[in-house]
């Protein structure tokens, strides 16, 4: 081999040294990787793991999935679903951290006239073009389309929106005490058995079950939850309803949801998930659900296992709410706004072209420090095909007046 | 847990990255490497309580899973693809559908050119600048250390004939 061959080499053994290490999946992808690998994880792993963690005290979260919490209650791998169904939701059978009604529409904050609130949008979206999973792709349940496509896209409409109010409440909470996250923890018949972990609200533990609660995330917003794991609830039987045995885990822990909700029901294996996808009764306007990061309605999830005992159960904390009623925009400006974020192509990389065919009016949570809002929402959703993949794109648009929202 | 055995969240942590990088330097697109990427990682998670540290380096364990993977995908999608890009002279696609511009791939050109290097030089490179020593390289190939050295100079030089040829 001659000098320069062999520093020819070399030079390339350097570029590929480079391109090995530079070569790296978008940001995104750890935190929805992660979260997918949790959703698997058989139910006992996860009994074993939060007894591990009241036995090593409160152990800080791994870092691993720091930016996806939000996004886990609309994982489903697997498949099945079973159910889908509609519930007004019992009154006040879940213990609020703070006093008042859980959706309290008499308590209003601040000064009676609304102020600005930041702007409800989606978990940062990359710079460009990319995409997440949902999990299980179900028609009947657009909430939970296989691939959501969250990058640029060319828009059209070709829907109907028809809104009659003018005005919607905000919903408002203020985070949680210390103290309040014990006296909610004393409702579930649990006692503070370790230390609290940065960012959380205690590790707690009662008979046969340990119960493990958390604050607001600021990014992508998540409100303050609890995970409570049954160690020793018997298995579900065989042929039994999913939800009724669902409803009575949280209802020996007084957990069961005082919002109204849907319930969704799929079996993974051997557990068998039971969602309670939280919504907001707008009176004229129905019901309204609560999205999250993605677009994605979400609630309470009960995991139910089939063969062995034990159970387990995560879902927003029962907050006290104040509202205040806010000027929306009209259905023309939403839809307009939608169409706002329509992307022109460049010739080297085309957009995708995406007709908008449906939209709803939802609520999202938006982080605001040490209080946080439920605001409304316009979320519009389409579908496209890409070399034989469906993709489904969302374009979430605030519903409050723009003048009312802070930059 | 095994005293040996590192928690599984550090494994992935150190190599998710370096993972996805030798599937990468192998198949066309990124969402492609992210399947298998996916795949490996929720393979070795399910197997993790069998790893013994004693036996083997985490490193070779999953560069193992991932080599397994990827096999598998080009002989279920990777046959037909090549034969037409062979056959209609195209180049590997640039990207996805989905055109995740996301990803943080500075050669992709010179990637490119590895993931049409023969299958054993190919993987000798990728598993080499994952990483891993001539000696990982051989076991995991199932051949000695001479051989994937051999191997990966073989595929060197044929890289560099390839990048020589583009640009004349």
């Amino acid at each position: 081999m001659s000098e320069d061959e062999d520093l020819e080499l070399q030079s390339l053994q350097r570029q590929l040294d480079d391109a090995f290490q530079t070569t790296r999946p978008r940001p995104d992808f750890e935190d929805e990787l992660w979260l997918r690998m949790q959703a698997r994880r058989p139910i006992w792993r996860r009994l074993r793991d939060a007894l591990a963690a009241l036995v090593d005290s409160v152990r800080e979260a791994p870092a691993v999935p720091s930016a996806a919490v939000a996004i886990a209650l609309i994982l489903i791998v697997g498949a099945g679903i079973l159910a889908v169904g509609l519930h007004p939701g019992p009154a006040g059978t879940a213990t609020s951290l703070q006093a008042g009604s859980n959706t309290d529409r008499s308590a209003t904050y601040g000064p009676n006239a609304p102020a600005p609130v930041p702007a409800p949008k989606f978990a940062a979206p990359a710079q460009g073009p990319t995409t997440a999973s949902a999990g299980v792709a179900d028609q009947s349940v657009h909430a939970y389309p296989n691939n959501i496509y969250l990058g640029p896209a060319t828009l059209t409409w070709t829907g109907h929106l028809d809104v009659t109010a003018t005005a919607l409440p905000v919903f408002r909470y203020q985070e949680p005490t210390p103290a309040a996250a014990i006296a909610f923890a004393a409702s579930v018949g649990a006692r503070p058995s370790g230390d609290v972990a940065p960012g959380g609200l205690g590790a707690y533990a009662g008979d046969n079950f340990t119960l493990v609660l958390t604050g607001s995330v600021a990014q992508p917003a998540v409100e303050p939850s609890y995970k409570l794991s049954d160690l020793k609830s018997a298995p579900a039987a065989a042929g039994s309803d999913p939800v009724a045995a669902a409803l009575a885990r949280l209802a020996a822990h007084n957990l069961v949801p005082a919002w109204s909700y849907r319930t969704l029901v799929q079996t993974t294996g051997d557990t068998v998930q039971v969602k309670f996808l939280r919504s907001f009764d707008l009176q004229a306007q129905g019901q309204a659900g609560v999205v999250d990061g993605l677009g994605s309605p979400y609630g309470i999830e009960v995991d139910l296992s089939t063969v062995g005992t034990g159970s387990f159960e995560t879902g927003p904390l029962p907050l006290s709410l104040a509202s205040v009623d806010y000027p929306i925009i009209s259905a023309d400006q939403a839809i307009r706004s939608a169409l706002a974020s329509s992307a022109q192509s460049t010739g080297a990389a085309p957009y995708p072209v995406v007709r908008l065919t449906t939209a709803e009016l939802v609520y999202k949570l938006v982080w605001a420090g040490d209080h946080s809002f439920y605001e409304p929402a316009f979320l519009f959703w389409g579908q496209f095909t890409d070399h034989g993949t469906t993709y489904v794109k969302r374009v979430l648009v605030p519903a409050i007046a723009p003048s009312l929202l802070s930059p | 847990m095994d005293a040996d055995r590192p928690p599984f969240e550090d494994l992935y942590r150190d190599y998710l990255g370096r993972i996805y990088a030798y599937v990468r330097a192998q198949v066309s697109t990124s969402a492609d490497a992210e399947d298998i990427t996916a795949h490996v990682f929720m393979n070795a998670y399910q197997a993790y309580g069998r790893f013994e540290a004693r036996n083997t380096s985490p490193a070779a364990w999953l560069f193992r899973i991932a080599r397994n993977a990827t096999t598998d995908h080009f002989r279920a999608h990777g046959r037909r693809e090549r034969l037409r890009r062979t056959i209609e002279h195209q180049p590997v696609a640039q990207d996805d559908p989905a055109r995740m511009a996301e990803e943080r791939m500075q050669y992709r050109a010179l990637l490119e050119h590895v993931a049409r290097l023969p299958q054993r030089q190919r993987e000798s490179i990728a598993l080499r600048h994952s990483g891993l020593s001539f000696e990982e390289v051989g076991v995991l190939m199932s051949c000695t250390e001479d051989a994937a050295k051999m191997l990966y100079h073989r595929g060197l030089r044929s890289l560099r004939d390839a990048v020589h040829k583009e640009g004349a």
